[in-house]
């Protein structure tokens, strides 16, 4: 088949099982550059250049679901990480009542599917990292009753109670308090994401939870060594929870090259007193003139495949995703540049010889039968009392 | 159900013979037997809307109660709320400042919202006036969440929304930094009140400062309340409310909810507080800012030892204080709009502002 000829293949496999992805920063976006403006930064309209996101763009690639990421700096803390969670969630609130003909509210496996009837994206929300709690499961309650519907356990740094894959070793996995938070999240209905986390707290997750996991945004760690990524023994126990790991496509993650160089970006960020993750215009630009002299090694839809081949292999079908984090992450693979972009990647994998019934369960039902799966969870176990452990009572 | 109740109060024969007061007590009023009769009757017709309650605190400081069946260590329990002829209960989420505030303040709701679900038969969350009525009609006491703390808002509308999604409607704005303003109100804090007016948020005016009132008086294009304030002429305490504001309070239609509270309501130094001076106030409160200004708030949820104001010591106690009104020669209707109809009016014409212009 021609290159025209499988992108026209997979555009049309997309429209019957459309992109549902774990993760898309959008929020956050809107935050840092048109301070929640939703006039500033139009989603209707064209924003390419502004933002990966948009609608058209979202069309365009086929996306039938989003977790929108209501996702704060890990270095906020306290009362501070959660009053800008509950304003990330306010954000996408208001997105929902400003496009109700393009984005429609999810909080089930079933609200995603009606969406699809409906031709509008169903829209998910997911918190990023246990901050966003504050140490209170109550905290967690609010944030499920207000729509959030999984929790990364970390971000890039430590909580209390469970370890980051990007911060020194501290309670080595998941703490009692951090095992709680994962049958909280259990009882409620709420997905437990460990993309960001240490390996040891994949573990400690995966052998509390009674519900399937996710990694909303993660890939495979023997393909790319970077503790962002999933190692191969964490992928090889998804079947037994029935979880699913999402790729991800930031370059620094998913290409060995792209790693070192980011290591190199990052220091001159930090040389020039910005935060390597930050987007603003002028941080960006320091980025930008570094970039000048030292190329940044390009990864493709190909590179992406590679990781899904030996997710696939190791994890198999059932249980394999795309969290692509866009407008989450400076750069993009080249043929991924953003949300219009799925189809490349449908079309690579079909030239890899994926049968569509593949293709079928990694865009679209495996993420479903893993909502579904941890509402039933959540049923199962509706006896059970909210819990009202805290930190100080089971950690001492 | 009233024989559960070991209140002296509702029965007269109970304290019939209590002739030699130990001295120094004030003289404990006893109603006309005639009067508590005709209040129950009154009551079961239109109950109370009442504007605070602060078990949610409480609860914090005390683990064991058995709300449904009634707990001697309270002042509030169910038996207790439905002897009362409560139909309606604010419960207040209130929170010390901090810098844990949101973090408590979504405790609270949590701890509240458990309650709720954990005594379907007795409580019934409300988020509307229509769904007071309706938990009234069911026979259930519409639970009403609010105030919050406004100093747990983090400086942030989202956050306010927030709250208002969990089911929050209404907003103390009392100690906080954006009422400090010379005005009353920093630009913040005007913008906070409008958006509370389009969310259908009340605004709770008890304990903020005379400028404060005057100025949100000047922004809000909603009726607010005062959730706990007794009037500042009979007894000037720093939560109770000026003649001033209750004549503007006339023009904006908001409520004056009476507090209970022994120091707010005390009229007669070196004497305790009793039914008589809330009546007082009532009645004050009643001439200055109209009849259809002025609810009832016990200010109820403490421990069972905790100062309380006699004649009113717990959350059964209301039909003497409308016992004693009647003896005053309140009309029905009055009283009619003093403990349900003026609070419900309150909350329903907040959601009328809210609602977009058709």
């Amino acid at each position: 088949m021609t290159a025209a000829r499988l992108l026209e293949e997979a555009r049309s496999l997309l429209a019957s099982f459309p992109v549902v992805d774990g993760h898309n920063d959008l929020p956050w976006a809107l935050r840092q550059n048109a301070g929640y403006d939703l006039d500033r930064l139009d989603i209707a309209a064209d924003q390419t250049g502004r933002l990966h996101t948009d609608i058209p763009r979202l069309r365009a690639g086929g996306v039938g679901g989003q977790f929108w990421s209501v996702y704060v700096r890990s270095d906020m803390a306290g009362d501070d990480a959660v009053s800008a969670t509950l304003e990330q969630i306010d954000c996408v609130d208001r997105l929902l009542a400003r496009y109700p003909a393009d984005l429609a509210p999810a909080l089930t496996a079933d609200d995603v599917e009606a969406a699809r009837a409906s031709g509008r994206v169903a829209s998910l929300k997911g918190a990023e990292g246990g901050h966003s709690i504050n140490n209170s499961l109550a905290t967690l309650r609010a944030l499920y009753a207000l729509g959030v519907r999984y929790m990364t356990l970390t971000h890039n740094d430590n909580v209390p109670w469970a370890d980051s894959a990007t911060d020194e070793p501290g309670v080595g996995g998941l703490s009692a308090f951090g095992r709680e938070v994962v049958r909280e999240m259990n009882r409620l209905g709420m997905l437990v994401d460990l993309s960001h986390v240490a390996a040891t707290t994949m573990r400690d997750a995966l052998a509390t939870s009674e519900a399937p996991v996710i990694f909303s945004h993660s890939s495979s760690r023997a393909v790319c060594d970077h503790p962002r990524n999933v190692p191969d023994d964490v992928l090889a126990q998804l079947p037994a929870n029935g979880g699913v790991a999402m790729v991800t496509f930031v370059p620094k993650f998913i290409l060995p090259a792209a790693v070192e160089w980011t290591r190199r970006a990052d220091e001159n960020m930090r040389a020039h007193g910005f935060h390597p993750l930050d987007t603003t215009p002028e941080a960006m630009r320091v980025h930008a003139a570094f970039e000048d002299a030292d190329p940044r090694p390009v990864a493709t839809a190909a590179t992406v495949a590679d990781h899904l081949d030996h997710m696939r292999e190791v994890a198999g079908i059932a249980h394999i995703g795309i969290g692509g984090d866009f407008d989450g992450t400076a750069f993009t693979p080249g043929d991924l540049q953003d949300v219009s972009a799925y189809p490349n990647l449908v079309a690579e994998l079909l030239a890899r010889k994926w049968s569509r019934t593949d293709i079928a369960m990694l865009t679209w039902s495996n993420p479903l039968r893993v909502l579904r799966d941890a509402e039933a969870v959540s049923r199962a176990l509706a006896s059970r009392p909210p819990s009202t452990a805290t930190l100080r009572s089971l950690d001492g | 159900m009233a024989d559960l109740q070991d209140h002296p109060y509702a029965d007269a024969s109970a304290v019939g013979e209590l002739d030699d007061a130990p001295s120094g007590a004030a003289e404990a009023p006893t109603p006309a037997e005639i009067d508590v009769e005709r209040a129950r009757v009154l009551l079961a017709a239109q109950l109370v809307v009442d504007g605070h309650n602060t078990l949610a605190q409480e609860l914090d400081r005390t683990h064991w109660h058995d709300l449904q069946h009634g707990s001697a260590l309270l002042d509030t329990d169910i038996p207790r709320i439905r002897a009362g002829g409560v139909g309606a209960q604010f419960w207040s989420l209130h929170v010390a400042p901090g810098h844990t505030a949101v973090r408590a303040t979504l405790d609270r709701i949590d701890a509240v919202r458990t309650l709720i679900a954990s005594c379907p038969e007795a409580l019934r969350l409300a988020l509307t006036a229509a769904d007071m009525t309706d938990a009234r009609d069911c026979g259930r006491i519409a639970s009403l969440l609010g105030p919050v703390s406004g100093t747990a808002l983090e400086d942030s509308l989202g956050t306010l929304r927030a709250y208002h999604a969990l089911g929050v409607r209404s907003v103390s704005v009392a100690g906080t930094h954006w009422t400090g303003a010379p005005d009353g109100l920093t630009p913040l804090g005007e913008e906070l009140v409008r958006e509370m007016n389009r969310l259908g948020v009340l605004v709770d005016l008890s304990g903020a400062s005379a400028p404060t009132m005057d100025r949100v008086l000047d922004v809000t294009k909603a009726p607010v309340i005062l959730s706990h304030s007794a009037a500042h002429a009979l007894t000037p305490h720093h939560a109770n409310v000026t003649d001033d504001v209750l004549r503007r309070l006339h023009v904006n239609a908001g409520v004056c909810m009476v507090s209970f509270a022994p120091d707010q309501v005390a009229c007669h130094l070196g004497h305790p507080a009793t039914l008589w001076d809330v009546a007082d106030h009532v009645e004050h409160v009643r001439a200055v800012a109209g009849p259809e200004c002025v609810g009832l708030s016990g200010s109820y949820g403490m421990a069972t030892d905790a100062p309380h104001t006699i004649g009113l010591e717990d959350a059964s106690c209301y039909p003497n204080l409308i016992a004693e009104l009647l003896h005053r020669d309140w009309s029905e209707a009055d009283i009619a709009a003093l403990t349900w109809g003026n609070a419900a009016r309150v909350v329903r014409e907040a959601q009328a502002v809210a609602r977009p212009a058709a």
